[in-house]
């Protein structure tokens, strides 16, 4: 079989993610079988002939070949797994099948039993600007385009506590003003969510590690804390603020 | 093997200028933020839009220069707010190019000494188009400067500096400006799939001891490239603005190629104690005024244009949820593409087919770009460098990293000595797109217009200070020269919409300016 460029590569070894290793190893192949089939000469080949040769039917086979084994991939955009179910993990918390139940689980959330206010730790985050009072609403899940609609269409409660993991400034776009409050379970102060609630003046921790949060529970956020700016992530300055509930819900 | 010989020198100069993109590129993707969405599949349009601009940019800037060369269009991009500065030039335009090259290395279908004559074009181009812009403060990019943005020539530095109205926390100016600007924020994120390449930032410059001044661009907001804003955005006035903001007892340490900026202590609102607001593009002949006849007009006008960008974002948000993964993988690809198009309006080569829409040799590797796998080898290309064609000799300290890696492969010197190359990836393919088609429409500060009229009042004009008579007079020049007719010129024209310094011509220092506010 025809021989590539990289196949001698002294200090290249494989890449550092399993999918991205096993995608490329399956497209070497397909760009080896297609060069013998050429013929083997390179300069026709590489904008030339290759154009005709390597398909889009042949980069399905790449994926195809992954879910034939059973591998599931993960989804970052809502749509994905909505468009395609079949070889994405499944989505929770994009919808009210599960929402009642779901909640973020982060393994490096902070807990503690309630304090004397009555307040239970559930976890923490960054904070990314500070206000005169610690910010208390209710904690509603939004992981998709179709809650968003939903809201639109319903209206967003006052007192609502927007949990979400995208730290985007897009999905929420339409509402991200109604919110009192935004526990973010990403991103950084500088993320484009953490751009917009300040200047919208909405509270909102960002890479929040949280735990035991469910729709309905009154939280709050310790937006009083010191807000963590670009040189502490920079020196890797832990400052965090907390996230406490203070009533489950129900 | 190519008839034209490609010199040693020519290498050198490329690799290094790919190096250059190498440091800088690796600092902005880890220390800045990563950019993601529920909303759009992020990784995979930027993956797709990586291999577009591989395929096209060679093309597409040689036909550009067909009409227009890069440093003249440098030039003439320090004078309007339009999508070639950062991070559309400074940044996309060489990176995109080479994360496509470099992705492909990685997958076998491209060796290095790949397209190699293309290579270096591109990194020409952008080499002259930057040094032309950023030839007021002297160097290639903000990096060169330890990330500082000074663009503007004095002239329009005294305009902006005479003209702000004067605000602070809880009025009615500070609060119509800072809600506009939230807005417009948040408008800029959504026309721009998630990514911040509508918004830009350049400065700071120096007002007096304690105040800076900032320049936020808000570009693309009306009727105009983009097929998704057809109609959503028909009632936005202005496709370009620009908000002047003096900031006080807070400076801006960081100012990068991505035009965002980090103060200290931190920017907050509060700290806004002075604001304009301006528009312009390639036929404004620099920055028009908007609302600034009197405080209250401007007060007005931000509310005005505030209402607008709101309307806008409503509508632009249920037409984005109504899309299939496919479009919106098209729109994220096309945004991130045409991240430098303006160059081909300021042209006046600008068409539609070649910037809107995904070339059929990009196209063929859609199946491969589901979530998990673009995440993972766009964080490889971009943060971990861990691709096999980013990883160099173990003795190797990368610039902030301390890893033997690199982020672009460079050219290898042994094509010099008969290893074989080859010079191109040909010429355009056509494209495909899954998007409704364009309207024949584009918001000007000349009125709405079709493309061909676009293009073709493009062609005609040549804005004041890019006449031959004006185009070299720098301001090192001027620094000898301010008594001369064609400074005074060059001042008035500048000054000519300026309700403090209309006529005012070019002998005033920086304290002249101050006192004529007060």
């Amino acid at each position: 079989m025809a021989k590539l460029y990289v196949d001698t590569d002294k200090f290249g070894g494989s890449n550092m993610s399993p999918t991205v290793e096993a995608f490329h190893s399956a497209i070497k192949d397909i760009v080896r079988q297609k060069l013998d089939a050429a013929g083997g000469h390179w300069q026709s080949f590489v904008f030339d002939k290759s154009l005709d040769l390597i398909t889009a039917e042949d980069f399905k086979s790449v994926e195809q070949m992954l879910t034939d084994a059973g591998h599931r991939f993960d989804w970052s955009a809502a749509i994905s797994p909505q468009e395609r179910p079949d070889i994405y993990k499944p989505a929770e918390g994009v919808d009210d099948s599960d929402i009642e139940t779901f909640s973020f689980e982060h393994p490096e959330a902070v807990t503690a039993n309630a304090d004397a206010a009555g307040r239970e730790q559930r976890g923490h985050g960054d904070n990314v600007a500070r206000y005169s009072q610690d910010c208390t609403g209710t904690a509603r899940y939004i992981r998709s385009p179709a809650q968003v609609l939903q809201y639109l269409t319903d209206g967003v409660p006052g007192d609502t506590i927007a949990v979400i993991d995208d730290s985007g400034g897009t999905l929420t776009a339409p509402i991200l003003e109604q919110f009192r409050g935004v526990i973010c379970a990403g991103g950084s102060t500088r993320s484009h969510l953490g751009i917009l609630t300040r200047e919208y003046g909405v509270p909102c921790l960002m890479n929040a590690k949280i735990s035991g949060i469910r729709q309905g529970d009154t939280v709050t956020i310790e937006c009083t804390a010191d807000p963590k700016t670009a040189q502490d992530y920079q020196t890797n300055v832990e400052r965090t603020a907390k996230v406490w509930r203070v009533q489950a819900a129900g | 093997m190519p008839v034209n010989p490609i010199t040693y020198a020519q290498l050198l100069e490329t690799n290094n200028l790919m190096q250059i993109n190498t440091d800088e590129s690796y600092w902005l993707c880890v220390t800045r933020t990563v950019q993601e969405s529920k909303l759009f599949p992020v990784p995979s349009y930027m993956m797709m839009s990586y291999l577009m601009a591989f395929y096209r940019y060679p093309s597409l800037l040689r036909k550009i220069e067909g009409r227009m060369r890069a440093e003249e269009i440098g030039d003439r991009a320090r004078n309007m707010a339009m999508k070639i500065q950062h991070p559309g030039v400074s940044w996309g335009l060489p990176c995109f190019y080479m994360l496509g090259r470099e992705w492909l290395i990685n997958i076998g279908l491209l060796k290095p000494t790949d397209a190699i004559e293309d290579l270096i074009y591109v990194m020409d181009f952008w080499k002259r188009f930057m040094l032309a812009f950023h030839r007021n403060d002297g160097h290639l990019n903000s990096w060169q400067f330890g990330h500082r943005s000074q663009i503007l020539p004095e002239r329009q530095l005294q305009v902006y500096h005479a003209d702000l109205y004067d605000c602070e926390a809880g009025d009615d100016l500070h609060e119509a400006a800072h809600a506009f600007m939230a807005s417009a924020s948040q408008y800029g994120f959504l026309i721009s799939c998630e990514s911040r390449i509508s918004l830009h930032n350049h400065g700071p410059y120096k007002l007096d001891d304690t105040t800076e001044l900032m320049v936020r661009d808000f570009m693309d907001l009306a009727e105009s490239d983009f097929p998704w804003l057809d109609d959503v955005a028909a009632d936005v006035e202005f496709n370009n603005l620009s908000v002047t903001m003096a900031v006080k007892d807070c400076h801006f340490y960081l100012v990068d190629d991505w035009g965002s900026f980090e103060a200290e202590p931190e920017f907050s609102a509060e700290r806004l104690v002075g604001v304009g607001l301006y528009t312009s593009d390639n036929l404004s002949d620099g920055h028009i005024p908007v609302g600034m006849g009197s405080r209250e007009e401007l007060i007005a006008t931000f509310k005005r244009l505030d209402a607008q960008v709101r309307e806008a974002t409503n509508k632009l948000w249920r037409r984005i949820a109504g899309w299939s993964r496919d479009q919106m993988i098209d729109a994220g690809a096309i945004t991130y593409f045409s991240i430098c198009k303006d160059l081909a309006h300021v042209a006046g080569v600008y068409e539609v087919d070649d910037w809107m829409k995904i070339d059929e040799r990009a196209e063929r590797f859609r199946p491969l770009f589901n979530d998990e796998y673009s995440r993972d080898v766009l964080g490889e290309l971009v943060g971990y460098l861990s691709n096999p064609s980013q990883k160099v000799m173990e003795y190797t300290m990368m610039q902030h990293a301390n890893t033997p890696t690199r982020m672009y492969s460079n050219i290898p010197y042994s094509v010099l000595s008969g290893e074989p190359y080859t010079s191109t990836v040909g010429m355009m393919h056509p494209g495909i797109t899954n998007l409704p088609e364009k309207k024949d429409v584009f918001t000007t500060t000349k009125g709405k217009m079709t493309f061909a009229e676009y293009n073709a009042a493009s062609r005609a004009f040549v804005p004041f200070d890019a006449r031959t008579e004006n185009a070299h007079l720098c301001d090192t020049w001027l620094k000898y020269h301010a008594e001369t007719a064609e400074a005074q010129a060059l001042y008035e024209h500048a000054q000519r919409a300026s309700r403090t310094l209309k006529g005012k011509g070019a002998g005033l220092s920086r304290a002249d300016v101050a006192a004529l506010r007060a």
